[in-house]
């Protein structure tokens, strides 16, 4: 039903698509697999409209078409869902649902009405009278799909569109796509997560340094198959020996709004992963050690503020790498100095060369490309943003490093030299704290798992574990049964 | 992007300024053959000294994602208290001081309010604006202060190696400033903040303090343009610095400091004022009459910005 023939996307002498073909049927729902960087985002917007192809052809319905923007393309029945949300957050959902669609004079009860209709079939339970900044981040993402869902596209394209949803509201969202599917709309998936693939997609397109590798069934591969695809070699998925030692690192006592008070005793090179749904109190638990939330005390002294949590050996990774990880329009070598400014200076002027040095140690130490100090970070893919932001916590030399979600967003092959990275730190002594909605990640690499519900720990489980049994303990099925 | 074009795209982002300067003089040295004489480049650099001293101070306030639009008022507030001091009898020297640490502590006060009270900047220093003018207008009763000791026009008239007193106090502040942002662990704070101010937060840098320093910073950089104004005229008008705020910022952003901060620097903002006071002078040198150098110098103002955003935009 729709084509995409020998596309070619040329952006200041980048080439970000060397003739890719890419083909859409009609009730499918197709994935979008690729490192960061391989040219997913590229195809799509091009698909979208949000940018014209060098070359190629698009083919709708055996007619060619040439979209000149967004509205084009929305107008031919193409809606996109970004990974960044484009919603305003002072607006009501409903005025959000049909931002861009609304006549002059808005009649507040009729908007509320049909928003209701839209929500209900997005199997959203919300308010439509309140203001989107209100809600947590994943209902945000749900509005955004609802918002989709009320242009009456053909075809949906989806840009990572679970990154910050938890389980149930994955679940929630597969629920919905279905049936999207059975009513003949076709969907373009874009994801990193490979069982997401498995548990939705019927078939897989993998793309590498911007060329299409392969299309297969997916009920006729496997996810090994899949990542050898993506990164172009067999990689061993992430398996690593225990390193915990008895001797204690740290001793914390926490409590804070939405998390009940606890106490989490840390040993020498231990991972220690927090499962939990959003909002269960994995996040809160780390910004609560880090004196950021909440109360906290560390071997019985308070915890005052994030500056006193990283003077006594703490450092925290925080979820949104974006809004309060990094200064991306500074460079690497300044974003990586920014917790430990007193340090790199003395009575206040910066030594000379101690900035740079430090950025070089730790650009190399985490594998950080472009390997270049100056570099700035807006620049850089997703991953090593990310292990730029790790590296700006481990700058401080700390013994007990906090973590959340540190590989959201972030593509496999960046992913597993930041786990390697993890294991030799903790061999090292370092103790972690791994706050993840990825239950892959933490049987991975944790020694130890606390799984959150409400605010609390429900169960804590050892190495080894069985998927199973976290996934069951993490989304509750374990206490309905 | 290759790193050849990324250099390319930095050096013309860095230097297409001072090449916009450049061409702005040679077309002028050729439309008056006055324009190009050591004495008129000299009243251009005397000019610009007072322009260019608070607006060094305003970029640091800017780089911290902040704006202070009191400095025009703080300026004749410190003026008539730094005059009346002297004429009083204080020596110079001790009424100039006194003057700085009066116009860094109102600066201070300022940043409390943004920092720890938590006031939109804008709200803050407009409220400053008519506060210190009114404070200005009272101290004195609206009458100006004369009869100033002669170090005053000293620092007003006199020369040092050729350069007037002026300019070596905007250099050296130029230096100075240009040393706190680069080089100290505070400018690094400021820079941050501007960047992200939850990181920033969460990085352990003390944003609060940092912040209302920036205010004060910026109260001291408008004190010491109110000591070399008051030299200038030879006394100390309350009513002096009207809109003083306007042509700070309007430097500060020709001169590439982003208003959303943590990009940008004071040699940026040197160039910036250098700009507009090389069109004004050029514009009275052309005698074009004095209502469409307003029209003139806006119209320079959103040029510099759209070029700006030419050479910075990012590929998506």
């Amino acid at each position: 039903m729709l084509a995409m023939h020998d596309i070619v996307g040329r952006f200041g002498g980048v080439l970000a698509l060397s003739g890719v073909d890419f083909e859409l049927r009609q009730g499918e729902v197709h994935a979008l697999v690729g490192e960061n960087g391989a040219g997913k985002s590229t195809l799509m917007k091009i698909l979208s409209g949000v940018q014209p192809p060098s070359e190629g052809r698009i083919v709708l319905d055996d007619r060619p078409v040439a979209f000149r923007g967004v509205h084009d393309a929305q107008a031919a029945g193409l809606a996109m869902v970004y990974q960044e949300l484009a919603l305003v957050p002072h607006l009501t959902v409903a005025e959000n649902l049909f931002l861009g669609r609304l006549s002059p004079w808005v009649r507040h009860r009729d908007l509320a009405k049909r928003a209701r209709g839209l929500l209900a079939e997005a199997e959203l339970d919300l308010d439509p009278t309140r203001p989107v900044s209100s809600l947590p981040i994943g209902e945000q993402q749900l509005v955004e799909i609802a918002k989709a869902l009320g242009r009456r596209s053909r075809v949906l394209i989806l840009d990572e569109p679970t990154a910050a949803l938890s389980s149930q509201e994955t679940d929630r969202l597969f629920k919905i796509l279905r049936r999207l599917r059975e009513g003949g709309t076709s969907i373009v998936y874009i994801s990193h997560r490979l069982e997401e693939i498995f548990a939705i997609a019927d078939r897989v397109t993998v793309l590498r340094d911007g060329a299409r590798v392969a299309t297969h069934d997916v009920a006729e591969v496997d996810a090994d198959r899949i990542v050898t695809d993506m990164v172009g070699r067999e990689v061993a998925r992430f398996h690593r020996d225990g390193t915990r030692r008895d001797a204690v690192r740290a001793r914390f006592s926490y409590h804070a709004p939405g998390l009940d008070a606890g106490e989490l005793v840390l040993h020498e090179g231990e991972i220690v992963g927090a499962a939990g749904v959003t909002g269960s109190g994995r996040s809160r638990l780390c910004r609560t050690l880090f004196g950021a939330d909440g109360e906290a005390t560390l071997d019985g002294a308070q915890v005052r503020s994030p500056r006193n949590a990283l003077d006594r050996g703490v450092a925290y990774v925080p979820e949104d790498r974006k809004g309060e990880g990094l200064s991306l329009i500074a460079s690497v070598e300044a974003n990586l100095g920014h917790a430990i400014l007193p340090t790199l200076a003395r009575v206040g002027v910066m030594r000379p060369g101690a900035e740079r040095a430090n950025a070089r140690t730790w650009i190399e130490r985490l594998g950080i490309r472009p390997p270049e100090p100056a570099k700035e970070v807006g620049t850089l893919s997703g991953g090593n943003q990310q292990k730029v932001v790790v590296g700006k916590g481990l700058a401080s030399g700390p013994r007990v490093l906090l973590m959340d979600e540190p590989t959201r967003g972030v593509d496999v092959g960046a992913r597993g030299e930041l786990y390697e990275v993890l294991d030799e730190l903790a061999r090292e002594g370092l103790s972690l704290v791994l706050a993840s909605s990825d239950t892959d990640e933490l049987i991975q690499i944790c020694d130890r798992i606390l799984v959150f519900r409400h605010g609390t720990v429900a169960v804590t489980l050892h190495a080894p574990f069985d998927r199973e049994e976290v996934v069951a303990h993490v989304t509750g099925a374990r206490i309905v049964a | 992007m290759s790193p050849a074009r990324a250099s390319w795209r930095e050096w013309l982002a860095r230097f297409g300024l001072v090449l916009a300067l450049l061409a702005l003089i040679a077309v002028l040295s050729l439309l008056s053959d006055r324009f190009m004489s050591v004495p008129n480049l000299l009243n251009v650099l005397r000019q610009i000294a007072i322009n260019a001293l608070i607006a060094f101070g305003m970029t640091t306030v800017i780089l911290g994602r902040g704006i202070d639009l009191s400095v025009g008022s703080l300026l004749a507030f410190v003026g008539v208290v730094t005059a009346t001091l002297a004429v009083q009898g204080v020596p110079a020297w001790l009424a100039i001081v006194a003057g700085l640490a009066v116009g860094t502590g109102l600066g201070a006060i300022n940043g409390a309010f943004v920092a720890y009270a938590g006031i939109a900047p804008f709200i803050v220093t407009l409220a400053g604006l008519t506060i210190f003018r009114g404070m200005a207008l009272a101290f004195t009763d609206g009458r100006p202060v004369t009869g100033l000791p002669p170090l005053f026009s000293g620092i007003g008239y006199g020369t040092f190696l050729g350069l007037p007193m002026p300019v070596w106090i905007m250099l050296a502040f130029l230096f100075l400033t240009h040393f706190l942002l680069r080089n100290t662990a505070l400018g690094r704070a400021i820079y941050a903040i501007g960047g992200n101010e939850e990181a920033a937060r969460l990085a352990g840098i003390p944003v609060r303090r940092v912040t209302a320093f920036t205010y004060a910073f910026s109260g001291f950089a408008a004190a010491l343009a109110a000591v070399v104004l008051t030299g200038r005229l030879n006394s100390a008008q309350p009513t002096a610095g009207v809109m003083f705020e306007l042509d700070a910022i309007a430097a500060v952003v020709v001169g590439g400091t982003s208003l959303f901060g943590g990009r940008g620097g004071v040699f940026g903002t040197l160039v910036g004022a250098l700009i507009i006071g090389v069109i004004n002078n050029g514009m009275n040198l052309l005698n074009v009459p004095s209502f469409y150098q307003q029209i003139v110098k806006g119209g320079v103002i959103l040029a510099a910005l759209l070029i700006d955003r030419a050479l910075t935009a990012r590929r998506t």
